[in-house]
């Protein structure tokens, strides 16, 4: 069996830095996004420290961070914190992870591709991804501080008259550039699925991770560039001194704030969907997996993955109800918004027709999609609070927003992360990550994590604003302060449990046990090849047979003796022209055992 | 193996990377397109908002100038398919230097363009002067920054070198082209449909 | 619920929590059944050895009709109820305004970084004359009155919240937005902002009270006749009033 050491691509080597292999890349977006993700957390920690403790100072670090203020998080830092915490997350650490890291890694391990369509622009992508980060960190080193006007940015706030400063330039031009990098990845991933298809791969036969790439990267392609447009006005308007954005009462004849918001969200939402769209691919195709079973419905999940994309940009001005918008135009919105809820019931109702019957593995990266799951229900429902606009001129720009969107952007996305991780982990750096301290970090996450948003849900159920410094001033929120409390103290288990993840991350690429071909026992073309693959991926372009859940076929169990059937293998041919792989089969005894003499119970295949 | 099926492979292999390469420009360009056509959009926005357009008192644009600026775009992309035409013959001699003509066109375009920019900002009429200027100098300055770009990818055609170039000419001229025509129809839509107007 | 919004003290709150008491019910029930599917499904149907999981790709038409069936059920049955309900609510209550309401108390107000300038017209029913009354960050109005508030803003966008009353509206530079509730009994409520407007958005806040209307017709003749003393022939833009009916 292959291993790591055999595999010079792998190595860490300068020339990798400059690599165009797909899989380096990945971890070069890995690298960087895991790096942000803990800038970031590390933000929502102080946030939550003064959302507990207003005008405390900060335990531990507070000196060295805010020795100005004696440790105390002053407005403008905390104005600042919240900036950030949203750009760094959304378009730094959750964007390069779930589609630069996976999408690169996945996208041709998974069609039976040897690279990416165009592996130069690819690695282009990365450094100007690079350079994004690059501008974004210098944005808080500069005269009059980092950026101030949320991580929507909106204008009139963003531009030079509600924050003069440098920094808020510096985040336009870092968006500017991050939209960049996702554009030339969305036309590199969109090419190659078109195109780098091993014969037989069909679009039905394609798994649904690459599906949910497919469908997220013509969102990218298409609606980062609106996004584009909007800081190439909004730059235009703080550095040239355009009116795009800008009136008020000194200004005859200016521009006007709102055309920002249409351009933010007609991004801002799909962008919404650029990154679940990913994580229902990956939960759809591993749920299938540890089930056992095929993924249920596959049509129609792709059918459900098509419908979102193609709603996705007509619903963005749920964003914009309490704007003073048309009464048919907030109307129509609203009902589109509520469209939605259709393919999204359609998810479920597969997810649990997959897990139904099933022959459930809790291995962790099951656990991460069930968590998922449970997350994203609750994420999604609560998205109807707001599409409804009567509900929504209460909930409106309250905690219950922060809560909704962080269980669908930082509890089901992360969730999906995590499991992507443990599971393509053994692929990407050829060893096993440990059980153990996986499952530890799930519970702790996964209970902390519904406390922190569950109860921000409450908190803006109760009326608290976003994005105040200090709730207090408020008379009605000053008894929110015990709940406020709680959530940080979540928020900080929350924010520990991921040092157990970065030390199993780092432990397990370091001595984790040696990961065969196929640890997880499933068919998928990434699962074919020696763990991690070769420069090239595949020695010889492979021809696929069938589908990619082809999982507990009773003939295959008949005439294997294993309950999953590679994409390449077909059950009539797989037996006796091609032996199954040694290693796995044999090596791994307990994932057969619970099928092994079973007896076979047909029912009509389709 | 023998060297025809070799060179048959080699040509198919050409062919596929061509497709391959054509997909990856026409999504590129789309989402060009969603770029320019969000600015596009906020030009509607302002002037549908616009109590008067052009607004009152706003200095008229050098139409003559921007006329001729048309026309040197319109050529360069012209000349680009004489080129690609001529590379497709196999003539790589002659592809090269009428790519430098391309070049040469697209560069007065962007010189002539920027003495427009300084008359009217001279003039009093530069992108903080209102509304108008706004638009006007957005607009013409991000396609003026994707004609750059343009030029920049002929520069790479013109300059470079080696034996199997005309295939590689072929294609990446292929490309220019598209790309180029991309450029002129963004212009003339700003042209008629914000110059003129 | 120890922890819930502040009384509702408005003529149309309640539609608004109506419709969140109604999301809660039937989203919960939705979630509950999600959550003992999968309960079901995690308790029985765990690895287990001499079993197998049932073999179905879940992809025959009888399957197709049965999902997609549920989905449009529960669109018909929740969001299509959800969304009628709504938008008789809006057509009739909230974006029904008060303009041919000859008892609706009408203020202008101007938000800017980072408080709020309430104005009304006085006896002459016009704005920017000498006998506007003009409060900063204090809103007073009569309980029992339509009051129709019409919103602009100096600088940046701002929200003009009032949670008691269930409500909020943008005050955008440039445009006029507006929005019209009801005080069901007198009392002192809270306002703020709710749309972050830099770097003090958090002290932004106000008060509204609404008095009876006896009460609230003694402070608007003490409030005008001090106005008219302390009148000033600022232009009235300056003073940020503007004619109503073009707002």
């Amino acid at each position: 069996m292959e291993t790591a050491s055999d595999n010079p691509a792998s190595g860490p080597s300068p020339a990798a830095l400059f690599s165009r292999d797909h899989k380096i890349i990945a971890k070069q977006f890995l690298a960087l996004g895991l790096a942000f993700l803990a800038v970031g957390g590390f933000m929502a920690m102080l946030i939550r420290w003064q959302m507990a403790h207003p005008a405390a100072p900060v335990p531990l670090v507070g000196r060295a961070l805010f020795g100005a203020s004696g440790g105390i998080i002053s407005p403008a830092a905390y104005t600042s914190l919240f900036t950030m915490h949203g750009t760094i997350m959304i378009f730094f650490a959750v964007t390069p992870i779930l589609i630069g890291a996976f999408g690169n890694f996945c996208i041709p391990l998974m069609i039976g591709a040897r690279d990416m369509a165009f592996p130069t622009l690819n690695m282009l992508s990365v450094w100007t991804m690079a350079a994004a980060t690059g501008t974004l960190t210098a944005s808080f080193f500069v005269p009059l501080g980092a950026p101030q006007a949320g991580w929507t940015a909106y204008a009139t706030l963003s531009t030079a008259v509600g924050t003069p400063g440098l920094g808020q330039t510096l985040w336009v031009v870092a968006i500017y550039l991050n939209g960049a990098s996702s554009v030339m990845g969305a036309i590199n991933y969109i090419t190659t699925i078109i195109r780098e298809r091993a014969p037989g791969m069909t679009w039905l036969r394609l798994p649904l991770t690459v599906w949910g790439f497919l469908m997220t990267s013509i969102l990218n392609a298409l609606f980062v560039p609106v996004l584009a447009a909007g800081m190439v006005l909004l730059f235009f308007d703080r550095v040239f001194g355009t009116q795009f954005f800008i009136a008020g009462s000194t200004i005859k004849g200016g521009g006007d704030p709102i055309l920002y918001q249409h351009l933010f969200w007609l991004f801002g939402h799909p962008e919404v969907y650029i990154l679940i769209l990913p994580a229902w691919g990956i939960v759809s195709d591993l749920l299938a997996f540890f089930a056992r079973k095929p993924a249920y419905g596959y049509r129609v999940t792709v059918g459900a993955f098509v419908a979102v994309t193609a709603l996705s940009s007509l619903v963005y001005g749920h964003h914009m109800f309490t704007t003073g918008m048309s009464p048919l135009l907030g109307e129509s919105f609203m009902v589109l918004t509520m469209i939605i809820s259709v393919p999204a019931v359609l998810l479920f109702l597969n997810w649990l027709g997959t897990l139904w019957r099933g022959s459930i593995h809790l291995d962790t990266p099951m656990l991460y999609c069930l968590g998922l799951v449970f997350t994203f229900g609750v994420g999604g429902l609560t998205g109807l609070f707001l599409a409804d606009i009567v509900a929504d001129m209460y909930l409106h720009d309250t905690y219950f927003v922060v809560g909704h969107f962080h269980l669908i952007m930082a509890a089901a996305v992360l969730l999906a992360i995590f499991a992507g991780l443990t599971f393509w982990f053994p692929k990407m750096f050829g060893r096993m990550m440990s059980e153990p301290l996986g499952k530890l970090h799930f519970w702790l996450t996964i209970v902390s994590l519904n406390v922190v948003f569950g109860g921000q849900l409450v908190i803006g159920y109760a009326g608290m604003q976003r994005r105040l410094y200090d709730p207090s001033v408020y008379e009605f929120l000053r008894p929110l302060l015990p709940l406020n409390q709680l959530i940080s103290r979540a928020a900080f288990v929350l924010g520990a449990a991921q040092l157990i993840f970065v030390g199993n991350f780092f432990w397990s690429l370091a001595c984790g046990r040696r990961a065969p071909e196929n640890p997880w026992q499933v068919g998928t073309l990434e699962w074919s090849i020696p763990s991690p693959p070769p420069h090239h991926n595949f020695e010889e372009i492979p021809v696929v047979n069938h589908g990619p859940h082809e999982l507990g076929n009773p003939l295959v169990l008949a005439r294997l003796g294993r309950d999953w059937l590679g994409q390449t293998e077909a059950a009539e041919l797989a037996w006796p022209a091609r032996t199954a792989p040694e290693g796995p089969v044999a090596g791994d005894g307990a994932e057969t055992a619970d099928i092994a003499g079973a007896p076979a119970a047909p029912e009509g295949t389709t | 193996m023998s060297g025809e099926a070799t060179a048959l492979g080699r040509e198919a292999a050409a062919r596929r990377g061509r497709a391959t390469a054509t997909v990856g420009m026409a999504i590129f360009l789309g989402a060009a397109a969603m770029l320019f056509a969000a600015l596009f959009f906020a030009y509607a926005v302002m002037r549908a908002q616009a109590p008067a357009w052009p607004p009152a008192g706003q200095a008229p644009l050098p139409r003559g100038a921007l006329g001729a600026n048309t026309l040197l775009l319109a050529a360069a992309s012209l000349v680009l398919r004489a080129a690609l035409a001529a590379a497709r013959r196999g003539d790589g001699a002659r592809a090269r230097t009428r790519a430098g003509a391309a070049l040469g066109l697209g560069a007065a375009f962007l010189a002539a363009q920027i003495v427009v920019w300084r008359a009217l900002a001279l003039g009093g009429a530069g992108p903080a002067s209102g509304i108008y200027g706004s638009v006007f100098f957005a607009i013409s300055g991000l396609h003026a920054l994707h004609v750059f770009g343009g030029l920049l990818a002929l520069a790479v055609i013109v300059v470079a070198r080696g034996a199997p170039g005309v295939a590689r000419t072929d294609r990446r001229l292929a490309l220019a082209a598209l790309y180029w025509d991309f450029v002129l129809a963004v212009w003339l839509l700003f042209f008629f449909g914000v110059c003129l107007r | 619920m120890p922890y819930g919004p502040p009384r509702d003290a408005s003529l149309d709150g309640h539609l608004v929590d109506g419709a969140f008491a109604y999301l809660t019910f039937t989203t919960g029930i939705c979630f509950a059944i999600v959550v003992v599917v999968m309960g079901i499904a995690l308790l029985f149907h765990r690895r287990r050895a001499g079993r197998a999981a049932h073999y179905t790709h879940g992809d025959r038409r009888r399957d197709h009709v049965l999902t997609v069936g549920v989905a449009v059920a529960m669109f018909l049955g929740i969001d299509a109820v959800l969304a009628g309900r709504s938008l008789g609510h809006l057509e009739t209550r909230f974006w029904s305004y008060p303009d041919a309401d000859p008892a609706a108390v009408r203020v202008e107000v101007t938000a800017q970084q980072w408080a709020w300038t309430f104005r009304l017209a006085g006896p002459d029913g016009r704005f920017g004359t000498r006998d506007d009354v003009v409060t900063l960050n204090e809103l007073h109005v009569p309980a029992g009155r339509p009051i129709y508030l019409k919103l602009h803003s100096k600088d940046v966008i701002h929200s003009l919240y009032l949670p008691a009353f269930r409500t909020k509206i943008d005050a955008v530079p440039g445009q006029t937005t507006r929005l019209w509730f009801q005080a069901r009994e007198a009392g002192r409520y809270e306002l703020g902002c709710a749309q972050h407007c830099g770097v003090s958005h958090y002290k932004m806040r106000g008060e509204m009270m609404a008095t009876p209307e006896a009460d609230w017709q003694r402070w608007l003749d003490r409030a005008v006749q001090d106005a008219r003393l302390r009148y000033d022939a600022t232009p009235e833009t300056a003073l940020g009033a503007w004619d109503w009916e073009q707002g």
